[in-house]
């Protein structure tokens, strides 16, 4: 669903407040079609992925790499492996099938992962700060990161908008972006080239939601959140490499039924959202 | 290997694992690990294991913390949403911790095919995944000191090739899995080593073939005869299991689908406790090192503990259970 066609609101306009985290969930879950097959990944993906389900989406197909086809948990799964995520769930693969078939088969519509780091050509970095045989800081690694960056038909991206995260360019790139690491690891070269399909679609933030130029293949605004406060010149201050706005649109903010969903039934612990 | 009983105690266990044997250790993250197999491992003092396990949990970070990791082979090492591997991160960031530990960074993906290709006794296996990306970048390979002169580690980490059968794609050759020794808990095992899983087996069929020695507790030790009626959930064949053990409560502080949940006080504890080493090493001694039997450590942890973790058997886990430990109480 676009976000432009969406029908307005006839109960109003939410005049509770919400925070950025929240519209981020859902600006992310609002990119996601009925009908797709979804690869979540852990973290915020499980909870616009679940909100997605109890909105507009309600028969997008939920995978989750390590056990679960067509998942449709009553309470929100805190891993890919969690049992929530098993309980009425159509079928209980495992990775081989997850991943080295319906992913590598191209089967797999979206794949929606959060990160550490992403730069202007949406290359995704969940593995180390600095140099990576002496990193100032490590993370947990790939998971199944990479493969879905590589393999799926296009990914969508969420993470919290902060100059440290959105940089030129990743000091490690986990997962494939637009233009990503030649084979003998010296330069960069257009995941084309190298034979990949698929590629970033959007990268959904605390401050609005980007995509990805159809020419160049940088990273621009395609949306902010104004109904936040949000301007276009702090979007250009928290982000580490020159970024188009002139395409910016305000986001429609969250519906009350969204925000509601999210809060009661979705996340009602703050497991993700931290309320 | 299909004499009928397989039965050995958790007190063997650490017989079975080498120094310096290439491990997996089954389930995934904070999912039905053999943590008391783990305990044991510990325990005995084991030194230079070579985790090979698909992806790592706490069993991984707790095996790192008490020195008996020498090399990492994995995808992920974590906690997922309960906190991150404070022991894993101080031996790749300290420099005084430098070289103490080799990890090389694999994927799902490849983590899932590279076991699969153990399994299937090949050498290797082509995938269309890690194109384009660090891990596969010559000049980025953690074990690249180690290939060549370690008979553990492949000698190289992948190769790229063209496919000369069909429409000639390039695609990454990467090195089959070979473990030496295989751990996983279950919720029920034949005494002939017959494997029963539910809520998932994720990769442990594949690593129970592929490994040179598998070993598998479970809640239950039952007769053959009890999992002719469970065919459909028996994911592993006991041909390729060693020795089988008794173990309730074996997998805490992961969860075990229709058995247990995520146990969320340990996990703020051991959080705690793994972000400093001395921390870490009072851990150790309090929950591993001082503990005669796994019966103890259960008895520490307290009977109205694991009663608040029981799994609905309908959901196969706990409603009730508080996930978000910076507003966890106590146990009430």
């Amino acid at each position: 669903m676009n976000v432009e066609e969406q029908a307005p609101d006839k109960t109003g306009k939410n005049k509770t407040s919400y925070s950025q985290l929240e519209m981020m969930v859902i600006a992310s879950s609002r990119l996601l079609e009925d009908q797709e097959r979804v690869l979540v990944g852990t973290g915020l993906p499980l909870v616009g992925a679940g909100l997605a389900k109890k909105t507009h989406a309600k028969d997008m197909v939920v995978i989750m790499e390590a056990v679960a086809f067509d998942s449709n948990p009553q309470s929100l799964p805190f891993c890919v492996a969690d049992a929530r995520a098993v309980y009425k769930t159509r079928w209980v693969p495992t990775a081989a099938e997850v991943m080295g078939h319906f992913l590598q088969g191209g089967r797999i519509d979206v794949g929606y992962l959060g990160g550490a780091q992403v730069d202007q050509y949406g290359n995704l970095n969940s593995t180390c700060i600095g140099d990576y045989y002496s990193p100032t800081k490590r993370f947990e690694g790939s998971g199944g990161a990479s493969d879905i960056a590589a393999l799926a038909k296009k990914t969508i991206i969420i993470m919290a908008h902060e100059k440290k995260r959105f940089v030129e360019t990743v000091d490690y790139i986990t997962s494939t972006g637009w233009k990503c690491r030649s084979y003998d690891g010296k330069s960069l070269v257009y995941r084309w080239e190298l034979g990949l399909d698929g590629g970033p679609f959007a990268v959904v933030s605390t401050m609005g939601v980007m995509k990805f130029d159809a020419n160049t293949h940088k990273m621009y605004v395609d949306y902010y959140y104004a109904d936040l406060g949000v301007t276009l010149g702090e979007i250009i201050n928290a982000t580490g490499f020159d970024i188009d706005t002139s395409r910016a649109k305000p986001m429609e903010p969250p519906t009350l039924l969204e925000l509601e969903l999210l809060r009661t039934k979705v996340d009602p612990e703050g497991i993700y959202m931290k309320y | 290997m299909s004499g009928s009983n397989k039965k050995i105690l958790l007190e063997q266990v650490a017989d079975y694992v080498k120094d310096g044997d290439r491990v997996w250790t089954g389930g995934w993250t904070v999912v039905r690990k053999p943590m008391a197999m783990v305990y044991e491992v510990i325990k005995k003092r084991k030194k230079n294991l070579h985790l090979v396990g698909n992806p790592g949990g706490p069993e991984t970070d707790l095996l790192i913390g008490a020195g008996c990791v020498i090399k990492t082979e994995t995808n992920y090492i974590g906690h997922e949403v309960f906190g991150h591997p404070y022991n894993f991160r101080r031996k790749m960031e300290d420099e005084k911790h430098q070289g103490e530990l080799f990890h090389d960074d694999w994927t799902v993906a490849t983590g899932a095919l590279r076991i699969m290709a153990g399994a299937m006794n090949i050498p290797f296996i082509p995938t269309r995944s890690l194109k384009g990306s660090d891990i596969i970048n010559p000049s980025l390979d953690g074990f690249q000191a180690l290939r060549g002169s370690d008979d553990k580690v492949p000698k190289k980490k992948v190769v790229l090739m063209e496919d000369p059968f069909w429409e000639g794609d390039t695609v990454a050759l990467i090195p089959a899995l070979k473990p030496d020794v295989c751990l996983i808990h279950a919720q029920e095992a034949g005494d002939d080593g017959t494997v029963s899983i539910t809520g998932g087996a994720f990769l442990d069929y594949y690593a129970a073939v592929a490994s040179g020695i598998t070993i598998v507790s479970a809640e239950r030790i039952v007769p053959r005869e009890a999992l002719e009626q469970t065919a459909e959930s028996n994911v592993i064949p006991g041909e390729v299991v060693n020795a089988v053990l008794e173990v309730p409560n074996g997998a805490h502080p992961t969860a075990l689908h229709r058995f247990y949940d995520n146990d969320p006080w340990w996990f703020k504890e051991y959080l705690e406790a793994s972000k400093d080493e001395q921390r870490m090493e009072e851990w150790l001694e309090k929950w591993v090192y001082s503990m005669d039997h796994f019966s103890d450590y259960l008895e520490k942890i307290g009977f109205k503990r694991l009663q608040k973790l029981r799994a609905n058997p309908v959901y196969g886990y706990n409603p009730d259970i508080k996930r978000r430990l910076d507003k966890l109480g106590g146990v009430t």
